[in-house]
């Protein structure tokens, strides 16, 4: 059986390389543009996604490590990010906003759902590639839910929804899709920690036999360094 | 430890041989301070002595610089391209690898990479020398040429037209293989020992003679050895009809490992049966022409195993009463004293003397590095260039005493002209004539230095000379050259007119005794890797006093005597169930490790109950109290170190290495995990959140973990995940392997010895239906740390998804369909070398094996046939025996499943090798490593967890086309690749979606806390094992 991928998400894989690989920087650059059409909470909340992954994300780690490697660990997008409140309230736009913004953040294209998702989509989209960020009707949820390569979901619901969304995409085959939820839709305790972040990335090491052709500059440096 | 100012008495080589060699094997690791305060008595001139070393060194450069005309090109290249600029290092990218890349493209795209980064222009006439010169401006035209902006520049081509007459690429990648052949002309002294024989004539008008080498990489397949012995027979043929009169006759240097594929500790048999006959033919030849022979030295794992070949090929009666079979000791291993009186006492024993080559050592930084990679405790090597050169005058002056001279004959290799004015000085002191010792040098290395030496004293110099084509040799040569080249060495500062004469004669005793501690604190042992955590211990297999002693404390689990008894581990509590299994040992089921009792429904739930009731207390306890739990644990792990290796040999079939592996990895999880949790979960994090307030987060424990491994890395994988869930202040009810579960009821002993609470931690071994069902579908499960299949992970996905409670957690490490992409840059040694080892390596059963290896079209012929050699070389058995590469595998459904992939593969794809089962083979579940060639990785379907390889050639312009290939797999796990060309590296690195990449070396192996180890999408969930942001997973990130 052919298994006919919903265009958004072959649109979303088509233009993820380009989004990741241009880095947190040149991300954030991108997006800040974009926050000041936002109302003042939710530019709040996008502008400290931003940040956090400016600090936590950003940097590729040279690792520690015997001389003559070279050994780097960095974080990557997963892929395309469905995000959606299922809930109505106050805050649960400027929590969508943080899902969003931290998804992109993170190197991953967005599919946003309905009225509120398009507000969100259009105010980004002038400052991003075409695919970058895209919206859905309510209509189209479902099946983007059970697409492959659908890398994960990002709601804001009740435990309730929690549970049937996660039994949803635990019934898919494929890639293990991420389920990120907020439950705390009043004071969004979960999107508005540190590591919240940490779940849109995946993360890659590079070891770098430094020595292949031989030598191993730094190790002579060290043998012949004077005390 | 011997007191090594002994050696100066005559007495002391009358000593019995083997009590001798017993003082060899010891010094491998000897603490540097402790053995460097012995040797440095033998190397300390009374101020005499130094006055007159002083002048004779400080007059020999002084006119050696007034003889510049007599430096070499090589020296006059290496001066200015030194190997401390990023152009001299590019310089010897090029030379290392361009001549050997067959296809233009490739060509191209590896001259644009390495000159485009460079600063051509700076070295432009700064050079004395033509040679260099020229190719400054060539360099310097090429640079500009591939770095045009062609927007701007107009295409290369075309600015190329109309700077020179009809320039192009073509003409670039001429101008370049052509400045390559030229510096292989300088390098290599000749392409035969006949052109070798004539270019060296000149030389040997001046009074020099040469030892020839046909030297090049280690032979990896029987074909490489045998082409390389028949290299070194017509050489000894063609020196031996050599007609040119001069007193010292030129010699033969011949490198073991490029004569037998397996020149190994491991395969010591095959070494002195089958390196033993082919190295006697030769002598045999050389003696009947005589032409002298020396044995190279090679890297320190083989010292032990390179002199007992010796002995043996000495006291052979083709030897007996010649007098010209020799080797080459280094200086720079702390051995070398006790080698070379070990060969003394040898040679006075038989009677025939012995001719040693001293060098100082070419494989310095290698050797460090490799006891880095595997913990070793202490150097074979010392750390500071000044303790070599104080042990190499420690060496001379034993080589030069009188005793000694007259059973060796010592042949000093250097190009430092303190060393040589050293050595003259103590010859002189010790009455050594001329005519009792010589020096050597390296062709195109110190003519100036040894041309001054030859026209002042009738002292004999041998050149050694590399002979063989320019492609072959270069390559090898230059990375000796790079491993020896930074710029403090001696022969850069001793033709660079500006660098003071008084700053080259400081004597290397003074030099060492005015450092503040002899070894070099720069460099750290292995066990101080780390700033902040001890690294893992690892014996050295290789080296006789070191693993013989620790072998012995493995060999007291391994009798069938020794049987585990184990059962569920509830409450602190062994608990009977009476659901009795046996584990049979993989390499042969008619022996048995112990007996192991299942858990059912009832002791999981029991667990459960305990844990959860456990885990308020747990998780309120300090996160430092719980680290120092992991470290005492890894503490007890190595203090168990040979009882962990026989369960890994008797339960998991794993060899030696691995098991050593096996443990270390075990141990620094904790040790890793204990300093990750200390610096990250003692206290609250301060932050402001998105509304500007001041918040503290803390990470805290979820509630009781599921931890679900596998049995490939059945101590390792097993006890990380539990330590990480711990540590971070979960409970844990770990369910291992049912067919490795005896090596984690041990762990699970030693946990709680660590100081574990019985009921904070649970062992309910069985399989999926028995435990892992029950344990997944409970809904007190707070999350789940799991490695194995994809689908099974899918599968436990769901039943948790299922339970009616909120989402946790699931840290997933799954399957691969690992590939390794190879390009024509490459050097198809290290490339065999680095797939052999990832494809087979543990049977093939490591979740980062390699499964797809890719090798460009224009190399596969050269490539595909050196896998197929050195595939036969692989030797399949007994996991607990050294000589073994690749053990049994796991159990009959893992067999059963790859034999039938191979009869698929056999009937549609090409068969490449397959190794040779043996003769026992049947006693235990074995699978003979097998490569297949088959034409896309779409062939494959899912991962085949076993020794099998498959090869797919592709084309350099489709590399975007394989790397989108492999994304769409799914599996993003490992890739390896091996390319010269930074720009390819960088390119891959960007696009290939996978969690480890491995650049220029082997793809398996990943280390905790340097490379952190898991994949993407279908491979994982991530966060990464090993890796800063893995226990943060295991928490729950509250604000206080």
């Amino acid at each position: 059986m052919t298994i006919v991928q919903p265009i958004q998400i072959q649109v979303a894989q088509g233009i993820f390389e380009a989004w990741d690989s241009l880095g947190v920087t040149d991300r954030a650059a991108k997006l800040e543009k974009a926050l000041n059409a936002f109302a003042p909470s939710e530019r709040n909340m996008a502008a400290w996604q931003i940040d956090n992954a400016k600090q936590s994300i950003a940097d590729t780690l040279v690792l520690p490590g015997p001389t003559g490697e070279r050994n780097e660990l960095s974080n990557q997008g997963r892929g395309p990010f469905l995000c959606l409140s299922l809930l109505d309230g106050k805050q649960t736009k400027v929590g969508l906003v943080g899902q969003v913004f931290a998804a992109l953040i993170a190197g991953n294209p967005v599919i946003t759902v309905g009225p509120t998702g398009q507000d969100i989509m259009d105010l980004i989209t002038p400052f991003v590639a075409e695919g970058v960020v895209q919206n859905i009707a309510e209509s189209a949820q479902d099946s983007l839910i059970e697409a492959n390569h659908l890398a994960g979901v990002a709601v804001i619901c009740d435990a309730e929804q929690a549970q049937q969304l996660n039994q949803r995409l635990a019934a898919k085959g494929g890639l293990i899709c991420q389920l990120i939820e907020e439950t705390d839709a009043d004071t969004l305790s979960t999107i508005s920690k540190p590591h919240y972040l940490l779940r849109f990335v995946t993360e890659r090491t590079i070891s770098n036999n430094t020595t292949a052709i031989g030598g191993n500059a730094t190790l002579l440096e060290l043998g012949s360094m004077n005390d | 430890m011997f007191k090594a100012i002994e050696v100066l008495q005559p007495n002391f080589i009358q000593r019995p041989l083997n009590e001798l060699w017993q003082l060899i094997s010891p010094l491998y690791k000897m603490d540097e301070d402790q053995w460097l305060k012995e040797l440095l008595p033998l190397a300390k001139p009374t101020d005499s002595e130094l006055v007159s070393q002083t002048n004779a060194a400080s007059s020999l450069i002084a006119a050696v610089r007034k003889d510049d005309d007599s430096m070499s090109m090589i020296d006059a290249l290496l001066l200015e391209y030194s190997l401390d600029t990023k152009e001299g290092i590019l310089l010897m990218c090029l030379a290392e690898a361009l001549m050997r890349v067959p296809d233009k493209d490739t060509a191209d795209a590896f001259i644009k990479d390495r000159l485009s980064v460079a600063d051509w222009a700076s070295h432009a006439k700064n050079s004395d020398s033509f040679f260099v010169n020229a190719s400054t401006w060539g360099l310097l035209l090429t640079g500009k040429i591939v770095t045009m902006d062609e927007n701007k520049d107009g295409s290369p081509a075309n600015l190329v037209n109309r700077m020179v007459n009809r320039v192009s690429e073509p003409v670039i990648r001429k101008a370049m293989n052509q400045a390559m052949k030229v510096m292989g002309h300088q390098f290599v002294l000749g392409r035969s020992i006949k052109e070798a024989l004539s270019r060296g004539k000149s030389y040997r008008d001046k009074g020099y003679t040469y030892s020839f080498d046909m030297l090049g990489e280690a032979a990896l397949t029987a074909a490489d050895a045998q082409k390389y012995l028949t290299s070194y027979e017509q050489a000894v043929e063609s020196v031996g009809k050599d007609t040119y009169s001069q007193k010292h006759r030129p010699t033969i240097s011949i490198k073991l490992s490029a004569l037998h594929p397996r020149y190994e500790v491991g395969c010591e048999e095959r070494v002195m049966t089958e390196l033993f006959d082919s190295v006697k033919g030769l002598i045999a030849k050389a003696r009947a022409l005589n032409v002298g022979i020396t044995i190279d030295a090679e890297e320190a794992d083989r010292l032990e195993l390179s002199l007992h070949l010796f002995e043996k090929l000495y006291r052979d009666d083709v030897t007996k009463g010649w007098g010209l079979f020799g080797l080459v000791v280094q200086a720079y291993s702390k051995r070398a004293l006790p080698v070379l009186v070990w060969l003394a006492a040898l040679a006075k024993e038989h009677g025939d003397r012995i001719p040693v080559r001293l060098v100082k050592g070419a494989y310095w930084d290698s050797e460090i590095k490799l006891c880095q990679q595997r913990g070793i405790d202490g150097y074979p090597v010392y750390t500071r260039k000044e303790s070599t050169d104080v042990s190499y005058l420690a060496c001379a002056h034993f080589l030069l005493s009188e005793h000694t001279r007259a059973n060796i004959f010592p042949q000093f290799a250097s190009h430092n002209a303190h060393t040589i004015a050293t050595i003259n000085c103590i010859a002189t002191q010790l009455g050594a004539t001329t005519n009792e010792f010589e020096f050597q040098r390296l062709h195109g290395m110190g003519d100036a230095l040894y041309n001054r030496l030859i026209k002042d004293s009738d002292i004999c110099v041998r050149i050694y000379a590399p002979v063989g084509s320019h492609k072959d040799l270069l390559p090898y040569l230059v990375r000796r050259l790079l491993e020896n080249g930074a710029n403090s060495s001696f022969v850069h500062r001793l033709i660079d007119a500006s660098y003071p004469i008084a700053d080259l004669i400081d004597h290397p005793v003074t030099t060492l005794e005015s450092r503040k501690s002899l070894s070099n604190p720069h460099i750290n042992l292995p066990s101080n890797l780390f700033d902040d955590r001890k690294n893992s211990f690892g014996p050295n297999i290789e080296i006789d006093s070191d693993w013989t002693p620790f072998k012995a404390k493995i060999d007291a689990f391994m009798g069938q005597d020794t049987q585990w008894r184990f059962y569920p581990i509830v409450g602190g509590q062994q608990i009977k169930t009476g659901h009795t299994h046996a584990i049979l040992s993989p390499y042969d089921h008619s022996e048995s490790a112990g007996q192991l009792d299942w858990a059912d429904a009832a002791t999981v739930t029991k667990a459960i109950d305990l844990a959860e009731a456990a885990f308020p207390a747990w998780s309120a306890r300090p996160a430092g109290e719980r680290a120092d739990c992991l470290d005492k644990m890894a503490d007890l792990m190595e203090e168990h170190y040979a009882e962990l290796i026989a369960l890994c040999h008797r339960e998991a079939g794993k060899t030696i290495q691995d098991s050593i592996d096996e443990v270390r990895e075990a141990v620094d999880f904790c040790r890793y995990y204990a300093q990750q949790a200390r610096s990250h979960f003692a206290n609250a994090t301060p932050y402001k959140n998105f509304l500007g307030q001041e918040k503290h987060a803390k990470l805290n424990g979820r509630g009781v973990f599921a931890c679900i491994s596998p049995w490939n890395f059945p101590l390792a994988i097993f006890t990380g995940q539990i330590a990480a869930a711990l540590v971070v202040g979960n409970t844990v009810v770990a369910k291992p392997a049912e067919q490795t579960s005896l090596i984690a009821c041990r762990a699970i002993e030693l946990l709680h010895q660590a100081g574990v609470p019985g009921d904070v931690l649970h062992l309910v071994p069985g399989n999926g239906a028995t435990v892992g069902a029950p344990l997944t579908s409970d809904k007190r499960i707070a999350g789940l740390a799991f490695t194995g299949s994809t689908g099974t992970a899918q599968l436990i996905n769901r039943t948790l998804a299922t339970r009616g409670v909120a989402p946790v957690p699931v840290i997933a490490e799954t399957g691969g369909q690992n590939a390794m992409l190879v390009d024509s840059t490459s050097l198809p040694e290290q490339v065999v070398r680095d797939a052999v080892r990832s494809a087979f390596a543990s049977a093939g059963q490591r979740c980062s094996a390699l499964r797809v290896l890719f090798v460009q079209a224009d190399i596969a012929d050269r490539v595909i046939p050196m896998i197929k050699g050195a595939m036969q070389e692989q030797s399949v058995g007994l996991p607990y025996l050294h000589s073994t590469d690749v053990g049994p595998v796991i159990d009959k459904k893992a067999q059963a499943m790859l034999l039938e992939h191979i009869d698929r593969m056999t009937k549609e794809a090409k068969l490449i090798a397959q190794s040779e089962l043996p003769s026992f083979a049947d006693k235990g579940t074995y699978v003979a490593p097998t490569a297949f060639e088959i034409s896309s990785i779409d062939q494959l379907t899912d991962e085949k967890f076993g020794p099998i390889l498959h090869v797919v050639r592709y084309k350099a312009r489709d590399l975007d086309k394989i790397i989108d290939t492999i994304n769409n797999s799914g599996f993003g796990l490992t890739l390896g690749v091996h390319s010269r060309n930074e720009t390819t590296c960088a390119r891959i690195a960007s696009r290939a979606r996978v969690g480890n990449m491995y650049i220029n070396r082997d793809q398996v192996g990943a280390v905790v806390g340097v490379q952190p180890f898991g994949g993407q999408g279908l491979s994982g969930t991530g966060p990464k094992a090993g890796g800063p942001h893995y226990l943060q997973r295991f928490a729950i990130e509250q604000d206080l």
